[in-house]
């Protein structure tokens, strides 16, 4: 009688548990396929596959500026699915190789960000560096829209940090809330 | 009390059996020719220093302790050798484009001032792995010296 009571409770804990697990999977699928269409549908015309990677950059910044890690890791990894769906066959030899040594880079950092929902402090360490990364990319491959390089000089005990910006006014991604207009337009790209 | 006796021989034959699935070593004797020692100088103060706290699980030779020789013990560090190995790989540095090896040098800045690394888990029982205000210090010039020579390799 016992064994039969254990054995029923086991199942039904593991039965449980399956359950649960297959719920979790369903709910991550489903959010990919959005991500995978949204990247899709801007990939699809010629020349913009830069726009697609630049797109969640801008999601990204937009979310720091308001303090917001969930939404900073939700568009860190929409990022790594941009950077995984770049069609690099229109490229030259040598721009290829720039690319590549961009890519490595930006996409392990687009990916801790979307790893570290909680540490804002370390998913914008890590947006310093992918900052210098689509600067550099942007140079390479244009972007297809004009863009404000903006610097903040207090970040990082004010070593400083750049950032790109659709929009003219300053809207500090590193210091959020706190500081939301500290910083200086550097450049502009076009 | 059937069942308890029942469940509890099943774990033992569990126990028994996993002990034969033992993970390949994470050993390999020569210096790599991708060593980071090879890109950049590392003074015989800070290799000591990786070595004790670093390389165990950031490089190709892992110093095994001596509860890996019981099970699940080996699995759980190899889990931990193989994405610490993924994250940062002082043996496989070389290989690394310009670009990621300044980005890991910053990374392991970053992490040395939060005290993120060593990871506290890891330090529970590597109690030498815990890192002194003077080695963090070492540390920290060495890898902003080191971040200095890469930018003027990379420029010139």
């Amino acid at each position: 009688m016992k064994t039969l009571i254990y054995s029923s409770v086991f199942s039904l804990l593991f039965l449980a548990a399956c359950s649960n697990g297959s719920n979790k999977t369903k709910s991550t699928t489903s959010a990919d396929a959005k991500v995978t269409t949204a990247v899709a549908s801007g990939s699809s015309e010629k020349g913009t596959s830069t726009a697609a990677v630049l797109a969640s950059y801008l999601k990204l910044k937009n979310a720091f500026t308001n303090d917001n890690d969930k939404d900073a890791a939700a568009a860190g990894n929409e990022m790594v699915t941009a950077f995984a769906s770049f069609d690099k066959k229109s490229l030259t030899p040598e721009q290829d190789k720039a690319y590549t040594d961009i890519y490595d880079d930006a996409k392990e950092h687009a990916e801790h960000i979307g790893a570290n929902v909680g540490n804002i402090a370390h998913q914008r360490e890590h947006f310093d560096m992918l900052s210098k990364d689509m600067y550099d990319l942007v140079k390479l491959l244009g972007a297809n829209q004009s863009l404000y390089v903006d610097h903040c000089p207090m970040y990082n005990n004010n070593k400083g940090a750049i950032w790109l910006s659709e929009v003219k006014d300053i809207k500090n991604p590193y210091l959020g809330k706190a500081m939301p207009t500290c910083g200086t337009v550097k450049e502009e790209l076009k | 009390m059937k069942g308890i006796k029942k469940i509890l021989l099943g774990l033992l034959v569990i126990f028994i059996l996993i002990q034969f699935v033992q993970p390949a070593r994470n050993k390999s004797r020569q210096v790599m020719p991708n060593d980071i020692s090879k890109i950049v100088s590392v003074p015989s103060d800070v290799q000591g220093i990786l070595k004790k706290a670093c390389y165990d699980c950031h490089s190709n030779n892992t110093e095994y302790p001596w509860y890996v020789n019981m099970q699940p013990m080996h699995w759980f560090m190899n889990n931990h050798i193989q994405s610490g190995k993924a994250e940062l790989n002082f043996s496989e540095f070389g290989s690394y484009t310009s670009r990621r090896q300044q980005s890991k040098l910053r990374s392991i800045e970053n992490s040395l001032k939060d005290g993120s690394m060593p990871l506290n888990s890891y330090t529970l029982i590597h109690r030498n792995a815990i890192l002194t205000k003077t080695e963090k210090l070492l540390l920290m010039n060495w890898v902003q010296n080191s971040k200095d020579s890469l930018n003027k390799k990379n420029f010139n």
